[in-house]
């Protein structure tokens, strides 16, 4: 069923109006809350170099001119990714959040690619199970692990690791080794590069490393993908179209495969989207703090305490538009694979 | 009739159901312990993070009749800090489930009522506030602002109320196109009678059963916010902060060495959430007849 | 003669939600279906029909029970409490389901539905499915492109032939209707009342249409039962039930109904449906009956009616207020 170009022009269009308006939102902060903004933006500079640091940073601003063109100004070098140089990092902002988000989303697909699937199967089977001893255990368990700090049971799976094999899973691949052997990371999605050079040693190393914060980390997913998918499941199963079909003679198992699932993919689709971008926060705080990983939050830990304003205005930002994207992308996704979806 | 009344009933309903008595006496334990901590802890002043005399001799030091939960890495009796912490989490659960729930119903009724520019604009608005991740909010009061409740709340809500804001949207459209609305507003009375009455009043129940389950997930994402150390200032007695206190003084050795000192703060979390979390899920049950039909693989 | 459908002292009860107690439905009844009947079961709301429909199509929801025994084609369908619809469903009974609307799957395309019913009914493949599914599409008459259709795409009208052709091409020998002519457009009715009634005479397929519309179904079916309260009140062919009514509560139902061509003041219904929990043996129309009389606490027996063959009615004071 092709989507038509009038529904993703729309979609497209309302996300670009709200990526400006979240900008604006982050210019205006810059600017009005209390402190100087070219203080701010140099980095509150100290020592002889102060004067010359916030002076440039005035001038990148444009903070002379007036503030609907210091803002188009804004939206322009947001857009182009041209924000500066980290204070902190010595590479350009762009440098920074790119490498951050290559480590996060590796780490976020990981983790979706095992947990969506996981957690269809889990709602699913129990759904057609109801009342079963399975589908009460998974019941409680999806209420306990959705009340669960994700950060939390990071640790608890890291001291799990250290205190059975005495493996602790810190940071994203062990340098030794990558230097040992050539590791060469190119697209900055480990696994993918290891994979590709045919280093099993560190792709090895990596996936031991990346699957304890997988874990924590998926435990939202699982949750609500496998709760989601049995209440719709439950409510398919009352249709009447599951109904006369019955009634035709088409056998059970045709009847969930042809049935039941194809009218519960999109909104599992629409449902992992959202749960989607709700764990890149889970995965900033798991990542940074929990397992030292390099990614996202360690960016903004150091950003904060580097005092490296553009680098965490830059993330706040490129973090919202990510956001938006994958919102945008899930909805129209959904939109073409539901023929009900006149577009 | 206040909308309140027929919630009130819907509780009552569900006394007898077993999740909810769980969720009902969790809840209500740690309301009171959240009231009473300061008096009932044996170190009430190295509860608020005061390091203690002598802290050398007292640091990391295991569960013990004396140290219940045992020491922090300041020396700090981790039971009196855990106890008292559940002040800050209820203050912290119900302000941002509670500001969001107003600010929401307000705009999301609005929206739905006034149709048109109103409508246009309210729900711009609101996709732009769902569209932020409320850590990002965070960041920018943390670059501006002292340490504080008000990072952790205002930053929560300011892109909480906009799921409340939806939520509303969606019932009220659904009512303010019935007809006895219709008729409502043909009898001339007032929009904000009709409002109260007629329209808050009908959607209110399943709206304020979402409200008590978000109370857990309000908890969680500012547990997160103060473990990232970007919300309450530290030695603050919270326990995202005391688990960011473990993390951060000494890495993640922190778990191997004084397992204490992430367990106790994280079950509290985890106990908290789950209360509230039980407290709901009968009501919505109870509210959706989607959920209370019966049905199963019956061919 | 051969018998199609046969229920002897069948009952269908629902559960209630707290499992306290049992709505009965369907109580004691003893039916028989000849094969190519095109048979009518009349009722009000509420009276029972289409829960006797759905046990006869093999689609009883799960929070019910039976008793008693439905054979259909010698084969024991429903035994007291255990059911066995294997084989019989699609294949030797089908089903044309009340809503069009909602009866068709909306991810899936008219071909696909074709294809899922008759490779499980018939172990047809797709190519075999298909000109099978032109075929049944061209007896209802529509053509093969609503094949790529989805249901959607298709109006109220062209969904329940859609409907009727998948009920027919896997060739069953019965098929139930269940309110085929409730949800569509008055316009369509007549043509798709005409139609199952050429299913009936040409095809020789069975019928069993389940409606509360008296005056239209009476233009296909040759027999006809009234239902009221789970009870089969008045049963006959056609012609002499609607000519003859015997039982008080079919005369009203025919005094409710325009009939064409006859001048008579139209009655409303007295009093609202009951729900069945206590199954007791009283006459469900006792409370509504203007001419109701002391024998009426106990149940009246199925009686046959004058000379008239075949031509039942359950009331007392057609057999003289007397038990026998």
């Amino acid at each position: 069923m092709p989507v038509s170009l009038n529904y993703i022009f729309k979609r497209v269009l309302l996300s670009i109006l709200v990526v400006i308006g979240v900008i604006v939102f982050s210019y205006i902060l810059l600017l009005y809350t209390p402190g100087d903004p070219a203080v701010k933006w140099a980095g509150n500079p100290r020592g002889p170099e102060a004067r010359k640091a916030i002076e440039i940073a005035r001038r990148e601003l444009g903070l002379d001119q007036p503030i609907h063109v210091q803002i188009a100004q804004f939206i322009y070098h947001v857009f182009t990714g041209n924000l500066g140089l980290s204070i902190a990092y010595k590479v350009p902002v762009s440098q920074v959040i790119t490498s951050g988000f290559t480590a996060t989303l590796e780490l976020l697909i990981f983790t979706y690619l095992l947990a969506v699937p996981l957690g269809l199967w889990l709602g699913i089977y129990s759904a057609l199970r109801r009342g079963s001893r399975f589908d009460s255990f998974i019941q409680s368990l999806s209420v306990v692990l959705a009340s669960t700090p994700t950060f939390w049971l990071g640790a608890i799976i890291a001291l799990i690791s250290y205190s059975t094999t005495g493996f602790l899973p810190y940071g994203r691949v062990s340098y030794k080794l990558a230097t040992s052997t050539g590791f060469n990371p190119i697209t900055g999605f480990y696994l993918l590069d290891a994979l590709i050079q045919g280093n099993y040693a560190v792709f090895l190393d990596a996936l031991l490393r990346i699957i304890p914060p997988a874990l924590a980390i998926s435990v939202y997913p699982i949750g609500v993908v496998a709760r989601v998918s049995r209440t719709l499941v439950a409510e398919a199963l009352l249709e009447d179209y599951v109904r006369s079909a019955v009634a035709w003679g088409v056998r059970r198992n045709t009847i969930i495969k042809h049935f039941v699932l194809k009218s519960i993919i999109p909104p599992v689709i629409q449902i992992s989207g959202l749960a989607f971008v709700y764990s890149i926060v889970d995965a900033m705080v798991v990542e940074s703090l929990v397992f030292g990983r390099e990614g996202l939050g360690s960016i903004l830990l150091d950003s904060l305490h580097k005092a490296d304003f553009r680098v965490t205005i830059a993330l706040a930002i490129y973090l919202t538009i990510f956001y938006i994207s994958v919102n945008t992308i899930v909805d129209i996704i959904q939109a073409s694979i539901d023929p009900r979806v006149k577009i | 009739m206040p909308p309140s009344l027929p919630f009130i009933r819907l509780v009552h309903r569900n006394l007898r159901k077993y999740r909810f008595k769980i969720g009902l006496s969790i809840t209500i334990a740690i309301l009171v312990l959240s009231l009473v901590s300061q008096y009932i802890a044996p170190y009430p002043r190295e509860g608020l993070g005061y390091v203690p005399v002598g802290e050398e001799s007292r640091r990391l030091l295991p569960p013990s009749p004396q140290y219940l939960f045992g020491t922090d890495t300041l020396g700090r009796d981790l039971f009196s800090r855990v106890i008292m912490a559940s002040r800050s989490a209820i203050i912290q659960a119900f302000s941002v489930v509670f500001l969001s729930l107003i600010i929401g119903l307000i705009v999301g009724v609005l929206a739905a009522y006034f149709k048109g520019l109103v409508e246009l604009v309210l729900n711009y608005l609101t996709e732009l506030f769902m569209a932020i991740p409320s850590i990002v909010i965070a960041l920018f009061f943390r670059l501006t602002l002292e340490a504080g409740f008000h990072v952790v709340i205002i930053s929560l809500v300011t892109t909480w109320w906009a799921w409340y804001a939806r939520i509303t949207y969606v019932y009220a459209k659904g009512v303010v196109e019935l007809d006895y609305v219709v008729l409502a507003k043909l009898s001339g009375l007032s929009p904000a009678k009709i409002i109260m009455r007629h329209v808050v009043g009908v959607i209110i129940q399943p709206i304020l059963v979402q409200a008590i389950s978000d109370l857990g997930s309000a908890l969680l994402e500012a547990s997160g916010i103060n473990f990232m150390g970007l919300g309450l200032p530290p030695g603050y007695p919270d326990w995202g902060v005391i688990l960011y206190e473990g993390i951060s003084e000494m890495g993640i050795i922190a778990f191997t060495r004084a397992p204490w000192l992430v367990f106790y703060p994280g079950l509290f979390i985890l106990l908290t959430t789950l209360g509230f979390t039980l407290l709901a899920d009968p009501l919505r049950e109870d509210l959706d007849p989607r959920l209370r039909r019966r049905w199963k693989l019956w061919f | 003669m051969v018998l199609a459908v046969r229920a002897s002292g069948i009952s269908i009860g629902y559960i209630d939600e707290e499992e306290e107690y049992i709505v009965w439905a369907v109580r004691r009844v003893d039916l028989a279906i000849e094969e190519g009947d095109a048979f009518c079961l009349v009722g009000e709301s509420g009276s029972g029909k289409t829960t006797f429909a759905n046990a006869i199509a093999g689609i009883l929801p799960p929070h019910v029970v039976t008793r008693g025994k439905l054979y259909i084609f010698d084969r024991l369908a429903i035994d007291e409490s255990t059911w066995n619809f294997n084989g019989l469903r699609g294949r030797v009974v089908s089903y044309i389901p009340q809503n069009p609307g909602t009866s068709l799957s909306p991810f899936l395309t008219i071909e696909e539905h074709f294809y899922h019913v008759l490779r499980d009914t018939l172990r047809y493949d797709r190519e075999k499915s298909r000109r099978a599914a032109i075929e049944a599409l061209l007896k209802v008459g529509l053509d093969r492109g609503v094949l790529e259709d989805y249901p959607h795409e298709l109006s109220g009208g062209m969904q329940q032939r859609v409907l009727i052709a998948i009920a027919l091409a896997s060739n069953a020998k019965i098929i139930v209707a269940d309110e085929p002519t409730s949800a569509i457009d008055a316009n369509l009715r007549a043509s798709v009342l005409q139609l199952l009634g050429k299913l009936n005479r040409e095809y020789r397929v069975t019928l069993l249409i389940v409606t509360h519309d008296l005056a239209s179904t009476s233009i296909v079916c040759n027999r006809l039962a009234v239902m009221l309260a789970g009870k089969i009140v008045e049963t006959g062919r056609t012609i002499s039930v609607l000519r003859n009514p015997q039982h008080p509560y079919t005369k009203m139902l025919l005094d409710c109904i325009p009939l064409l061509g006859v001048k008579k003041p139209l009655k409303p219904l007295p009093g609202e449906p009951i729900q069945v929990v206590e199954d007791k043996a009283i006459c469900p129309f006792r409370e509504r009956c203007p001419r109701a009389i002391d024998k009426c606490v106990e149940e009246p027996p199925l009686k046959p009616v004058g000379d008239e063959e075949s031509h039942y009615v359950k009331c007392w004071i057609l057999t003289g207020g007397e038990s026998e």
